[in-house]
């Protein structure tokens, strides 16, 4: 858990700091480093036949868990807005 | 952006399962460990950066006060606890399943997060049911919107401040702009830290 908080916190410490030197062109470097790990991503589901055989019931699976996070989430900001009277 | 995503997941499957299959050029730990882990650091690292950079992003949430935290608190509450509730339906290891649901529509991060984390079964799960939250959010946003008109900001998740900012704009109008701003900004921020969280706690 550590290795993956740390680099978040440094970035943001340090983008913090730099916000005042000129621009940086993150957009860039942020769609090679997605393509990057989406890649490798594929690449352990590719490269493991087990779970290739498994893509359907994932696929189901993942229709259940949507559903239900999409339902509570809309059920839990209706109960607030009526709590705090939000427009 | 989501073509180039979607070309680089075919890519890495088709060239996982032929190097599985037919004889193997390069050892899989190379680009599923060593490559993965290095990228995932790294897009951390820089998202952190942008977050840091951005004093756009801050000035508007103090704008806006502590109330507009009631909205992302409730999405991300109410995430999780459909993750909890389909996790004990589906059988699955609950913990993953509220992992992937605090994805929260990132799937360039819940996915490789989250497979880091339970493995690549679940890297899977988290990849699609973020991948489907987006999509969902722009494909049915003229349905949702008539419901009420913070239904597709619900929908959309961390994905509010960037890619489904534009469609919501148009069909929530411009005051619905800065609470999904606000929403999608503190939902990527708390993202990262919330799915490590639920990985520590089982």
């Amino acid at each position: 858990m550590l290795n993956l908080v740390v680099p978040l916190i440094a970035g943001i410490l340090l983008g913090y700091f730099l916000r005042n030197k000129k621009r940086f062109d993150l957009g860039k470097i942020t769609f090679g480093v997605i393509i990057a790990l989406i890649f490798s991503l594929g690449f352990s589901i590719g490269s493991n036949d087990e779970l290739l055989g498994s893509l359907l019931t994932v696929g189901l699976n993942a229709v259940v868990i949507l559903f239900f996070a999409l339902l509570f989430s809309v059920v839990f900001v209706e109960a607030a807005r009526r709590a705090v009277r939000m427009e | 952006m989501i073509k180039y995503i979607l070309a680089a997941l075919i890519c890495g499957v088709a060239s996982g399962y032929f190097n599985n299959n037919f004889g193997s050029l390069i050892a899989n730990s190379w680009i599923s460990d060593y490559l993965f882990d290095f990228s995932l650091i790294l897009l951390l690292f820089v998202m952190g950066f942008a977050f840091g950079v951005n004093r756009e992003a801050v000035a508007k949430m103090r704008k806006a006060g502590l109330r507009i935290l009631v909205f992302p608190f409730c999405v991300a509450l109410g995430s999780i606890l459909g993750g909890l509730v389909s996790g004990f339906m589906l059988g699955i290891d609950v913990f993953a399943s509220m992992a992937v649901s605090a994805g929260l529509g990132w799937y360039t991060l819940a996915g490789p997060l989250v497979g880091q984390l339970f493995g690549a079964e679940f890297g899977a799960l988290g990849f699609i049911v973020n991948f489907l939250r987006e999509l969902l959010t722009i494909t049915t946003i003229s349905l949702t919107v008539r419901v009420d008109w913070y239904v597709p900001i619900v929908f959309g998740g961390a994905t509010t401040m960037d890619t489904t900012l534009p469609v919501i704009a148009r069909y929530c109008g411009s005051e619905a702009l800065i609470t999904a701003f606000a929403s999608g900004f503190v939902l990527s921020l708390i993202a990262p830290f919330t799915i490590t969280t639920i990985a520590t706690l089982r």
